[in-house]
């Protein structure tokens, strides 16, 4: 399930990171990562808004998913990818990509799978969409927070070379 | 509800599989599909009012053969590029081994435009 969002163009950022030099490339990777944060921070609010039933009488439709399966999922650590850095971008990831395992019904799951099933759905489990809604509802407060990260970092620069 | 959101519905229970909005009770036999309007991505505002109002669903389509994976993704994808322009994008595809179903996930965006208000340069007080 990734989910790609890609700033460019941002002209407040090119307009500060042009007198910037060679710690151009530093400020715009802290400038993402304050972004991503605030990405990480709406996903893990939006998997406290899935719903779950303790028990399902339907034979054939799809189910929500338990109240073990939400636990796995609000426990699980949200990470921010490792930087990779390609010409005059930096690029990260923000998911459950590395979560690990979880045990469930005595059987031993990876953590992405369990939440892949209920972002996406199955045959069998009704999709809840909660990444790609925490995405649409966190790109504006985002972009928000990479923008004044660079702002600040630029006006400390200039604050200690004047 | 989006008026292309409701098109596009329509042209895709036009297509060679089964869809249903939101889920099925039974589930059919072979391929099927499902989909679903889910959540307001955006909106611009102006004049204390909702301008442009973008949702955001789904299409999922299920099936048993690899061998039906071409003809129907490109169908789907037809009629989401025809209804939605190129606000859609291949979400992810998997192998359930529980069903034995391949799983395709799309998500789409579709715009609610506002009705024209005729009273609009009368409420001014």
């Amino acid at each position: 399930m990734p989910i790609t969002m890609q700033y460019d163009g941002m002209k407040e950022i090119s307009d500060m990171l042009k007198d910037m030099g060679g710690k151009a490339e530093a400020i715009a990777s802290k400038g993402l990562y304050e972004g991503a944060g605030v990405m990480a921070n709406e996903i893990k609010k939006q998997a406290g808004t899935i719903r779950t039933e303790d028990f399902h009488y339907t034979v054939f439709g799809t189910r929500l998913p338990s109240p073990e399966e939400k636990a796995v999922v609000e426990a699980a650590g949200v990470g921010i990818a490792k930087f990779a850095k390609n010409g005059s971008e930096v690029n990260t990831s923000v998911g459950y990509r590395n979560a690990g395992y979880a045990a469930l019904a005595g059987k031993t799951k990876p953590i992405p799978q369990i939440i892949n099933a209920i972002n996406s759905g199955t045959s069998f489990m009704k999709k809840q969409p909660f990444v790609r809604q925490a995405a649409a509802a966190a790109k504006a407060p985002s972009e928000s927070a990479i923008i004044s990260a660079i702002q600040a970092q630029v006006d400390e620069m200039n604050k200690t070379t004047t | 509800m989006p008026k292309e959101y409701e098109a596009l519905v329509a042209a895709l229970k036009l297509t060679s599989v089964p869809f249903a909005e939101y889920g099925w009770k039974t589930r059919p036999e072979g391929a099927y599909g499902v989909v679903s309007l889910e959540f307001e991505a955006g909106t611009l505002s102006g004049g204390d009012a909702k301008a442009d109002r973008a949702w955001e669903g789904s299409v999922d389509l299920f099936y048993p053969k690899l061998s039906d994976r071409t003809d129907l993704i490109d169908e789907i994808e037809e009629t989401l590029a025809e209804i939605c322009g190129d606000a859609w994008e291949l979400n992810s595809t998997q192998y359930e081994t529980a069903s034995g179903l391949f799983h395709v996930e799309w998500a789409f965006q579709c715009l609610d435009e506002p009705e024209a208000d005729a009273d609009a340069d009368h409420d001014a007080v």
